[in-house]
Formats: C-alpha cells, structure tokens, sequence
C-alpha cells in the first residue's frame, strides 16, 4: 500500500478523532518497533540490517466501539489492518507485511467480572496473559493456560492462533476454555457469541474466529473458564531407553484418562542437548517429566498408576527434583541467553497428529531435514509435549549455527527447510501446525493442508471481509 | 519478555516504551537502521529505571544497565537531549537536584543516609525517622543531607557524574566516622549496595555496614524497643501500602515494612495490585525529567490502584515516594509517611 500526498494526514486525522491524538502513532520508531513480531524471518532482517515493512499507523483503540470506527474507517480507504496483542508470535501473524494500520488492543485490558460460582472470568482482549493470572489467583482460582509466552502475550493472542500452554493435557487449549466472545466484524460490526459453547442451538460459529488470526475480525472480549488453584502439583522424570518405549508409555496414560496435567517427553537428541544445557543433566535416552494435579490424594493415585505403566517400559525412575527442576525452568528453554538466539537459524515445526502415525511422521520429517541440509549441519530436535486422548503435538525444531550471512540468502535457505519439513508433516498425515498458529510463515501451505475444504474457507474470508483488510497476507488469504 | 511487569508500558499502553521495545530500538539503532532521532531519543528515555524488568527476567538480564550504558553511549556523542543534559548540568553544579546539599560537621558512629529528595522534598519523613531511632537509644547523624548518590546521573548515561557523586557520599560518611549506615531511601540503598559495584566499578568501604531504615525499625519493633510507646488502638481506616520506587530491588524490606505498618496501624494493612515483587514504582525516578508525561502516569496509576481497592490513606516510607503521591493526588485518599504515623502514635499514647 502507497499513502501519498494528502492521504494519509487525512487518514491520521480520522483515527485522531476516534482515539485521540496520544493513541495515534506514525514515528518511525514506534513504526519500526511494530514491523516485527518474534518470527525469525523478520528478526533476522532487521539483523543483518534489513528494514523490514512498517506499519503506516500504530493506533491503540479502548473500546470494541473504537475498534468497529476504525475499521470502518479502514474499508473506505481500503488499508490493511493488523491486530496486535503482545507482539510475541513466532509466526509472522502480527507483521503489516502490506503496511497499514496496526491496530493495538493493549490498552482494552479491563478485568470486567470475575464469577466465582460459575468459575469464569470476562475480560477485554488486550489484558496482558500474566495479569490476568495474578488477578484471579487472588481469588484462589487460575486461568488454566500457561504458555512460555504469557508473560507478554494477551488474551486476544491466546485465542487468536489457538494457543496451547504448558498445562494443555488436563485443562485443554486456550480454545477449550472460551465461552464466549465479543467480535468486531472486518465491517465494524460488534458481536457477542452465545452465552455457553455447549449447547444444541445452532451452528458453532464462534470458532470461526479462533485461528482465524485477525482475518475475519478483532476478538475485543472474552469470557473464560477458571479452574481452583491446585492443592498440589506433583512432578517426576523418568529416562526411557529409546524414544517408541516413551511414546507408548505416554499413549498408554493418556487413553486411560490418567489425567497428568504434563507430560513432557525429550527426544535422545534434545535430551542430550537442550536439557543438558538448561537443567544440567547428562543424561542418555528420552527425557520424560510428568505432572499430575488437584486433591492430592487423587493426584497420588494418578502418578502411582501411570509409574506402573511406566515401569511396564522399563523406564528408571529419576524421582521428584529432575521434575521439579523443569518446571521451574521450563520457560527458560525460551528466554535469553538459553533461547535460541540469531545470527543462528531456527524456526519451530511444531505438528500434530494421531498416536497411529505420530512416531512415523517425527522420523519422516527428521529424516527428510537432516539428510536435506547436512551441508549446513543442521541440528533436528525435539519434544513432545501436548498431548490428548487421540494424539500428540511434536515440538520439532531445526537449528544451523551458520547460516548465510547474505539476508536474501537465509530467507531463501530458511523457506527451503520449511518447504521440506511441511511436506513431511503434510505426507504423514500431520497439520501444520498446533499452537503458535499460520501466521505468514505457514501461509503458503494453508491451501494442501485444507483441500478440498479450503474454498469454503475463502468464500467465508470473502464474505466476512469483501475489501480483504484484515491481516492480509496471513492464515492463506491472499495466497 | 518481562511486559507483564513494565509499568511505562502498562500506562501507555506502547510497545515502543516497554524494555523489548527499547532494546529494539538500541539494536536497531546500532544495525544503522535508526538514528537517534528525537522520537527515537524519547522512547530511550521512557524507562524508569525502577527494576521490574531484571526482577521479573526469568534469567535475570542486566537490561536497566545496559540502558543506561546505550544511554552513556548518546550522551557522550552529545545527543541527549538537553532536558536530560541540563540534570546532569544541574548536579554538577549543586550536587543536588533538589535543592541543595549541607555536608555535616558533626561525627558518629551511627549514621542516616538523608539523601536528595529527603532532604530536600520530604523533611518530615526524615525528622520522624530520627526521632523513632533516638527513643530506640540510637543518635544518628544525618548524611548527604540533600546529596544525589549518583543514581540519576548514572541512570541517564553520565557515569563520570554519578562517580563524582559516589565519592562525595563516601568521603563524608567516612569523615563523620559512621560504621552504620542506616540509609532513609530506596534509591539510594540501591545505589550504595548495588549499582555502584555494578555499573560504576566503585566499591563501597567495608568498613561501612549498609542498613535500609525499614528493615533496622521492624527489627526493633520485633525486638521490643516500643513496648508501651505505642498506641494500640486499632484502625477502622482502610489504609493501603505502597511499596516505593525499588522495592522490587531489595525483597528483604517487604516484610519489614509491612511489620511496621501493622504496628502503626494495629491491623495489617490493605494490599494493592502491584505490590511487593510486582510493586511499580512513581515518577520519581530521573524520568519524572525526562518523561514527566509518563513520570505524572506512573504515579496516578499508583493512586488509581490505591482507590480502586477501596483505600482511604496510603502508607509509604520513602521520601520520593510520598512526594510523588502528595504531588498528584487529588482523590480524597490520604497520603501519609510511615515514620511520622509511628510518631503521631506515639504521641497518641
């Protein structure tokens, strides 16, 4: 998009009378701030010197009233725009590859009731992840979602991309814990969801907008489910001997319903390398923490039954500080200076598919990454670590230490080992993606992930956002 | 990633002026993909100083120094902008910010760091605490009465200023003779017991015990010192808390204050949002110059906090502290010092 001459201080001019001329941003140093999020391709251009796309305004709305006016506003000049939470995705969701509106929801972060019978708290999307926890741990209850993000990401970000958190075995994906939603449409128009999820009214629209990412419009409300704060939280490790032991192990507690609230299972590799570096275990094998939840005398029961099955695989029993020395560090797999960190590349293929296929899709994908790039040396690991009663999430991950320097050049090697590593996924029955959602990374594959389906998808984009303002470019529109 | 405990960021509502953002821009800054220009120059001098970032960085980040460092880097080129130059101007000349600094004569053994802003903007809080430690025996000489201790110009990038003023703060605690240093403030217990080590290499004598005022008082409340001298009359008052600018810095104070306030009060008391390790601080740090917008916001949000739990009063120890509050509210909420209630008790009595 090209703003020229006296378009855009008419544009400025508008916003300013909906939000007000502090909550109107064009400096470049804010718009540089906000041209990336924490997708490797757009931190790497930026460190290697590249000035990436920037947003033409940052505008930071305090209602759902604020955000249908500038949308409307968006329509008439047809400029992008692009919602943003806490700016922490991995996958280029919040990137205004096309310029345009940025538009913030920190400052709609109200906390608008906490109900302590029904166990829900309504809150403004903008609320930031962490605070929101604070608040109803006051009252002895938690939102049970807890990503390695929360301390940046909102609540509009847990919902958007349809994000999973640490504790995702028990109490669900943070999609799993909504009720209900208020929603400015790509036109303005404001909704507010069906008071309860389960219901036989009806079609489940609401879920439209959960991974829509913005494209089909801003989530500006939420009510969601609460849990009691644990009276305990058990935690252990265990070492299998090999990785197919480990997943049966785990498949094993999972369809018994034996309820862990984590588990948590390392490949050879990343048990060797990351768990090493982080806990400081020398460890040989597949790492494996396990959490169990709650009334403690269940909780005891849980872990004593699933240690059997365990035992079973002739897993040692590593005790209770290797679990809770994870579980205290977990987040520091992701933060500086353990993170990984640039100039390396490294991008997170995370998938998701049935217990039947899992094991052979992570060697697949493996195996397609490791002999495709050894001439970059490229390191492949893994974890496992969401898992249901009909499947598992693997966190793959691929690592080279040096990468080109040229940017042009990283982009090209960096889309290469997508390409490979979603053909995999995609040949062995995976998606995608799990939890960090399309974003512009995963775009392109959108369209051989959905089929025959995903026409439907695009006449819904259509339908719902005739000018195609909202978040082009991402999810697959535009594709 | 420490958004969640970024107060500039929580008032504005700004990615830009959140660490991340900051960091951002200073790498930016140093790919040559940004200048300093004078918005560029605003967001590096939107932050506080006030320690949230490294006390909630889940791999403890030395970020407010490396600001401070980026902004040594500015200041050296001569780009600080000139309300920035002019504190540091301000300070070279009167080695106070305030007002003015009166070195002391008078020798002991027991001293109490007054500092700046306690001197200068807050008195009576330093009347009261000397008066509490002379009925508990001790007669402590004042110090660096109205004396920076080298936090703000440290904090704004001028470490040879902020060096200046660690010397001037040594020399007269060890030409009184003081062994004990009781020191009134946060900022400047920060100052002595960390940031000169740590960003400024100077070293503070071994000789002189650091001593935050708050913990020594709960200790001799505890301790019995008061038995009988205070009222014990309970209030009916809900009266709030709050933590000061730096708390979050010195963890071993929040109890201690909160023993304090039971004591004056007879009754726990009222607990904010962002309290204890998630205390957010005032503007009373050295952004009160440099962003006195987000400087004035950082203290209404305190107050706002305050009111939207229901407080009738607000309690705080430290000097700044209490003049930032006294200076922007306008609720019908209370603003007192904790060392002049425990005195008014006493008087009760």
């Amino acid at each position: 998009m090209n703003l020229t001459g006296l378009q855009p201080e008419m544009i400025r001019s508008e916003l300013t009378e909906i939000v007000g001329d502090s909550y109107v941003s064009t400096d470049d140093s804010d718009r540089l701030v906000y041209s990336t999020d924490w997708f490797w391709l757009p931190q790497m251009w930026l460190d290697r010197g590249e000035v990436p796309r920037k947003p033409d305004y940052i505008v930071r709305p305090k209602n759902a009233e604020e955000v249908s006016a500038i949308l409307k506003i968006a329509n008439s000049y047809r400029i992008p725009v692009i919602p943003w939470g806490g700016g922490s995705g991995s996958q280029g969701g919040a990137l205004p590859v096309f310029g345009g509106i940025i538009l913030d929801t920190k400052r709609m972060n109200r906390i608008l009731e906490i109900d302590e019978k029904s166990l829900t708290v309504t809150a403004e999307a903008g609320i930031n992840g962490k605070q929101l926890e604070w608040a109803v741990n006051e009252k002895g209850l938690m939102l049970p979602h807890y990503p390695a993000s929360a301390n940046c990401a909102t609540l509009g970000g847990y919902l958007a991309p349809r994000g999973t958190g640490t504790i995702s075995n028990k109490y669900g994906k943070a999609e799993d814990l909504v009720l209900r939603m208020q929603v400015v449409l790509p036109d303005g128009h404001i909704l507010r969801t069906p008071i309860v999820p389960q219901h036989a009214s009806g079609p489940d629209f609401y879920r439209l907008f959960l991974g829509a990412e913005g494209t089909f419009g801003v989530i500006t409300e939420a009510t969601m489910q609460l849990d009691y704060l644990p009276e305990c939280r058990l935690l252990r490790a265990v070492l299998f001997d090999d990785l197919t032991n480990a997943l049966e192990a785990g498949r094993q507690i999972m369809t018994r319903r034996l309820d862990p609230f984590v588990i948590r299972l390392y490949d050879p590799r990343s048990t060797a390398s990351r768990v090493k570096k982080i806990l400081g275990y020398e460890l040989e094998g597949a790492y494996m923490v396990l959490g169990f939840d709650g009334d403690e005398e269940i909780a005891i029961l849980q872990e004593r039954k699933a240690m059997e099955i365990i035992g079973q695989f002739g897993a040692q029993d590593l005790g209770r500080e290797p679990g809770e020395a994870w579980w205290n560090h977990r987040y520091d797999f992701y933060y500086p200076p353990q993170s990984l960190k640039l100039p390396w590349m490294y991008g997170t293929t995370e998938t998701v598919t049935t217990y039947d296929k899992i094991e052979k899709l992570y060697f697949a994908e493996k195996k397609a990454v490791e002999e495709g790039y050894k001439e970059w040396d490229v390191d492949f690991i893994g974890h496992f670590s969401h898992w249901f009663h009909w499947g598992v999430m693997v966190y793959t991950r691929f690592i080279i230490q040096n990468p080109p320097d040229d940017a042009r050049e990283a982009v090209r090697l960096h889309n290469r080992i997508w390409n490979t590593a979603m053909t995999a996924v995609l040949e062995n029955g995976g998606m995608v993606n799990e939890h960090h959602g399309v974003g512009l990374k995963l775009s392109r594959f959108m369209r051989r992930q959905y089929g025959d389906a995903w026409p439907l998808l695009e006449r819904i984009k259509k339908t719902l956002d005739p000018n195609g303002i909202m978040n082009p470019g991402k999810v697959g529109f535009g594709h | 990633m420490c958004r969640h405990v970024a107060p500039v960021g929580h008032v504005t509502h700004n990615e830009s002026v959140t660490p991340h953002g900051i960091a951002l821009v200073a790498s930016m800054q140093r790919q040559g993909t940004l200048t300093w220009t004078p918005s560029a120059l605003q967001v590096l001098y939107a932050e506080p100083d006030g320690g949230n970032c490294r006390a909630h960085c889940v791999t403890d980040q030395p970020l407010p120094a490396a600001i401070a460092a980026i902004r040594a880097e500015v200041a050296a080129e001569g780009l600080a902008p000139s309300e920035v130059s002019q504190v540091n101007d301000q300070i070279l000349s009167n080695q106070s910010i305030f007002g003015s600094y009166k070195p002391t004569s008078v020798q002991g053994e027991w001293g109490l760091f007054v500092g700046d802003a306690g001197f200068n903007l807050s008195s009576s809080t330093m009347q009261a605490a000397l008066q509490l430690l002379s009925i508990c025996g001790i007669e402590a000489v004042p110090v660096g009465c109205g004396l920076d201790s080298g936090f703000i110009p440290c904090s704004l990038g001028y470490p040879d200023t902020a060096r200046m003023q660690a010397k001037l703060c040594i020399d007269e605690i060890q030409r009184v003779g003081v062994k004990k240093l009781l020191v009134l403030s946060p900022q400047d217990l920060f100052a002595f017991g960390q940031m000169y080590e740590e960003r400024l290499g100077v070293t503070w004598p071994d000789e002189v015990v650091l001593i935050d005022l708050v913990e020594f008082m709960a200790d001799r409340v505890q301790a019995e010192h008061y038995k009988g001298a205070i009222s014990t009359e309970k209030t009916n008052d809900f009266i709030a808390y709050v933590d000061p600018t730096h708390a979050v810095r010195l963890p071993a104070r929040l109890d201690a204050a909160r023993t304090l306030c039971k004591v004056a009060l007879g009754v726990a008391p009222m607990e904010l949002f962002w309290r204890r390790e998630r205390a957010h601080p005032v503007g009373s740090t050295a952004i009160q110059f440099t962003r006195p917008d987000i400087g004035i916001k950082l203290t209404e949000s305190r107050i706002q906090d305050a009111m939207d739990q229901g407080a009738q009063a607000l309690l705080c120890d430290d000097p700044a502290t209490l003049h930032e509050l006294h200076l922007r509210n306008q609720s019908p909420m209370r603003v007192q010092g904790l060392y002049e209630l425990l005195i008014e008790q006493l008087g009760k009595k």
